[in-house]
């Protein structure tokens, strides 16, 4: 019979094992935590590709510029930026005094360190492409640096204010990518306690930062995939802020005085694209009529609880370059008569793809759409995949592509046009190569893009970019959605958290009363 | 008894290369191309091509397998394909927190499916009985997230705020001390109680209708060691055939139960490189996985001996 003895030996190692795997507990006077659904994926700031990852990262590591909320390029490890008279070369003065967490200066080698390393294929660096116009880094004194293109490169600062731009410890580097991967040392105001994958994170302030010092002392950022979990945390106040609160769940919260929702516009903007290669929506009447009859407004108020932005354009209006245009607004009978007069096969059922919890709602909003087209005479089949084959799927060549109709969202985190329109409507990016997944081409689209992109003066490029979005809403290679808002809970003690337009979340002012 | 334990763990080693092969095939039948998933939704095709030639995915299959048995020999589990950081001692510490919550739930488990077994088959039909089963019955069919969600509304927000407690009762998600562990637990343990529940039951009825129990009976000895000497021992081995099961499933099984509580199990981490497609990561958890598995079939069969002498091992 099992003995007394048995059941005491095994409470003892479950207790041994309890007290073996201790947590952090807040050691630090001001700790904030921060639970977040996604782990990040690496600590490599290069390799990283998703805004969890540099929610995280963005406290460890800075870039030469960075973005405003608002837009603005702020200098962070830059002073000065200047563009020589060619129009392709550009000088970058840095910030003197900084050192990285490791005692490691940063100068300009390291400067040139860092972008050779981001250009190297061997990196696997996620936004290389970013920076790829880069032809030439030269090292002009310990302080500044010279970058040439053989083009000229309009948005170069943005690009460069990525986050996947990050300054990382030439001492580190000089060690390789694996070490790297376990070592991230930057000049931010904060350095890394611990990762325990799937977890958290744990950072602490760094008592030598060049600049003003962070008011907490750490930060905590959980891993916590549930979206019930995670707000259950912030109630039950062992949580600070949560990340991505459910949208049906926000006003009851923001009425609660123990807590606020921050509600910033996001720069990610949700859409269903056409394969306009694929009759019948080789027709741009037929593709009108589409956005017709969805009822995108309908599908923000009662799906997101209001936490988005019915679409009047192809990119959300926090990106520079924006440009309103009338929208499509809801009219079936409308709909019903332009898909007579183009000749639509009604008697036909069409094919929408799309993930499922990749965006808010998502299958939801593929199903408003799907009843929304019923209403209309159109049968649609929905079907459903899971999030890594569904990207192989979407982005094979023209030849075998099997689009019809496809849901997907476009974040612009470098909050210009040419990152919010070019990969999504050049003819030359079609894939492999680019996000063009619908192959719409349009001649005069792709020369108002080139036009922006190769082009310095703002002015100018405010004017390409509008044209290019007055003839792609024309031509409705889309059925245009909605921008999502970023849904952000805290506690109501909790000052200065700052939640940026580009999924990112800054702690670097914060602090709890 | 040990020539037995000693037979039994060769045999394992077939059992466990055709595990590896399966594993190391079908994670690449999956649709979705890993270097896809690492290098990120917005890669170019040259980046993707990179990725694939680093993670020697162009090698031919078989290449890739024997690098893969090659590195297992030598204790080396790989490195994740995402971060970069080598498995092993990953999958140990999610090994560590699974068997933790595991063995934490299957033994509230036993306890209270094994007391409910009892009670209901000592009283068959009577009232304690139809509770005990409707208390089994919902053990089986609540949903996790459903049971772990009200538990943490419960005693980490509305009690707490009733009692105007200044924090929680039990932290909602984590882990690392013993109130962590309480509600994951209870709700991992819910299932395997509810089967527990009625395995007990079930075995007890069969045991208590034999005849030597009428005679324990006749002889005089209390209902107390008629029950718990004569009956239950004997309608054990049953009971612990389902909890090795059970153990067994929880290793794997306890994703939903993980992700709600934030638990850093095994099960999560290999449901999340699944996703990933990380190779490395989802062969090495599906090998401890199984090797649990293969050593808890050895437990349990070693038990049952212990339990009924007339088991014995040749």
């Amino acid at each position: 019979m099992v003995g007394k003895g048995r059941i005491l030996v095994l409470a003892f190692v479950l207790g041994a094992m309890l007290l073996g795997a201790a947590p952090f507990h807040g050691v630090y006077a001001q700790t904030l935590t921060i639970v977040q659904g996604t782990d990040i994926e690496s600590l490599d700031v290069h390799v990283v590709t998703s805004s969890p990852s540099y929610a995280v990262l963005d406290h460890i590591f800075e870039t030469l510029f960075e973005l405003s909320p608002e837009g603005d390029i702020i200098y962070r490890l830059a002073t000065g930026f200047e563009v020589g008279p060619d129009g392709r070369t550009y000088i970058i003065t840095l910030r003197e005094g900084v050192t990285f967490a490791d005692g490691t200066p940063f100068n300009a080698e390291a400067v040139k360190a860092n972008l050779e390393r981001i250009l190297d294929p061997e990196t696997r660096a996620a936004y290389a492409n970013l920076i790829s116009p880069i032809t030439e880094i030269n090292v002009i004194d310990d302080y500044t640096v010279e970058l040439r293109s053989d083009e000229p490169f309009g948005p170069i600062q943005v690009h460069l204010a990525h986050s996947g731009m990050g300054m990382i410890s030439p001492a580190v580097l000089a060690r390789g990518n694996d070490y790297v991967a376990a070592n991230p040392v930057g000049t931010g105001p904060f350095e890394l306690v611990e990762w325990r994958q799937g977890e958290q994170v744990v950072l602490r302030k760094r008592a030598d930062y060049w600049g003003e010092p962070a008011k907490l002392d750490g930060i905590v950022f959980r891993t916590i995939v549930d979206d019930g979990a995670r707000l259950l945390e912030l109630e039950a106040g062992t949580a600070d802020v949560a990340i991505r609160i459910p949208p049906t769940e926000w006003q009851r919260i923001d009425a609660n005085p123990n807590m606020k929702v921050d509600r910033t516009t996001g720069l990610r903007t949700i859409y269903l694209y056409f394969n306009v290669t694929k009759p019948p929506f080789d027709d741009a009447r037929v593709r009108q009529a589409f956005n017709y009859a969805v009822n995108n407004d309908a599908i923000v108020t009662a799906l997101l609880a209001g936490a988005g932005r019915p679409s009047d354009a192809p990119m959300a209006p926090a990106v520079f370059g924006y440009s309103p245009q009338t929208p499509y607004t809801y009219n079936p009978q409308r709909a019903r008569q332009m898909l007579e007069e183009a000749g639509f096969d009604f008697s036909r059922t069409y094919t929408i793809h799309h993930p499922t919890g990749r965006y808010n709602q998502d299958a939801l909003i593929a199903q408003a759409v799907q009843q929304n087209l019923r209403a209309i005479g159109v049968q649609t089949e929905l079907v459903t995949m899971e999030w890594t084959t569904y990207l192989d799927f979407v982005r094979r060549p023209v030849e075998d592509n099997e689009v019809e109709i496809a849901l997907l969202g476009w974040g612009v985190a470098t909050m210009d046009a040419d990152y919010a329109l070019v990969e999504m409507f050049h003819s030359r990016q079609w894939p492999p190569a680019g996000f063009n997944l619908g192959f719409y081409h349009n001649p005069a689209v792709d020369a108002a893009l080139d036009e922006g992109r190769f082009n310095a003066d703002p002015e100018a490029r405010l004017a390409a970019y509008a044209e290019a979005q007055r003839l792609i809403w024309e031509d409705a290679p889309w059925i245009f959605l909605h921008s999502e808002l970023q849904l952000t809970g805290l506690r109501a003690n909790i000052e200065g958290f700052v939640v940026h337009p580009t999924e990112r979340y800054l702690a670097h002012q914060a602090e709890k009363h | 008894m040990l020539p037995y334990i000693a037979r039994r763990l060769l045999y394992a080693i077939p059992t466990l290369l055709g595990v590896t092969f399966l594993v190391f095939v079908s994670v690449r039948l999956i649709p979705g191309d890993p270097a896809v998933a690492i290098a990120g939704e917005r890669a170019t095709p040259e980046l993707i091509e990179q990725v694939r030639l680093e993670l020697g995915l162009d090698q031919p299959l078989l290449t890739q397998y024997g690098r893969f048995l090659l590195g297992l020999v030598q204790g080396d589990l790989g490195t994740s394909l995402r971060t970069r950081l080598p498995v092993a001692p990953e999958v140990w510490r999610r090994l560590g927190q699974t068997l933790l919550l595991a063995a934490a739930s299957l033994l509230l488990a036993s306890v209270v499916g094994m007391f409910l077994g009892i009670v209901s088959a000592t009283r068959p039909y009577s009232i304690f009985d139809n509770a005990g089963m409707v208390l089994a019955l919902l053990g089986v069919s609540t949903p996790v997230f459903l049971l772990g969600l009200m538990l943490m509304l419960v005693f980490s927000v509305e009690l707490p705020k009733m009692l105007q407690l200044s924090g929680p009762i039990l932290p909602p998600t984590g882990s690392g001390t013993w109130k962590h562990l309480v509600m994951p637990a209870v709700t991992l343990g819910a299932y395997s109680t509810g089967i527990i529940a009625r395995m007990t039951r079930s075995s007890m009825l069969d045991v208590i209708g034999h005849d030597y129990i009428r005679t324990a009976r006749a002889k005089g000895l209390s209902e107390r060691v008629v029950t718990y000497r004569h009956a239950l021992r004997n309608a054990l081995v049953p009971v612990i055939t389902v909890q090795g099961l059970q153990f067994g499933t929880l290793l794997g099984g306890a994703v939903l139960t993980e992700s709600v509580f934030a638990w850093p199990g095994l099960g999560r981490y290999l449901v999340d490189a699944i996703f990933l497609r990380d190779y490395p990561v989802v062969q090495a958890a599906i090998l401890v996985i199984a090797v649990g598995f293969i050593i808890i079939n050895l437990v349990v069969d070693l038990v049952y001996g212990l339990v009924d002498p007339r088991i014995r091992y040749g």
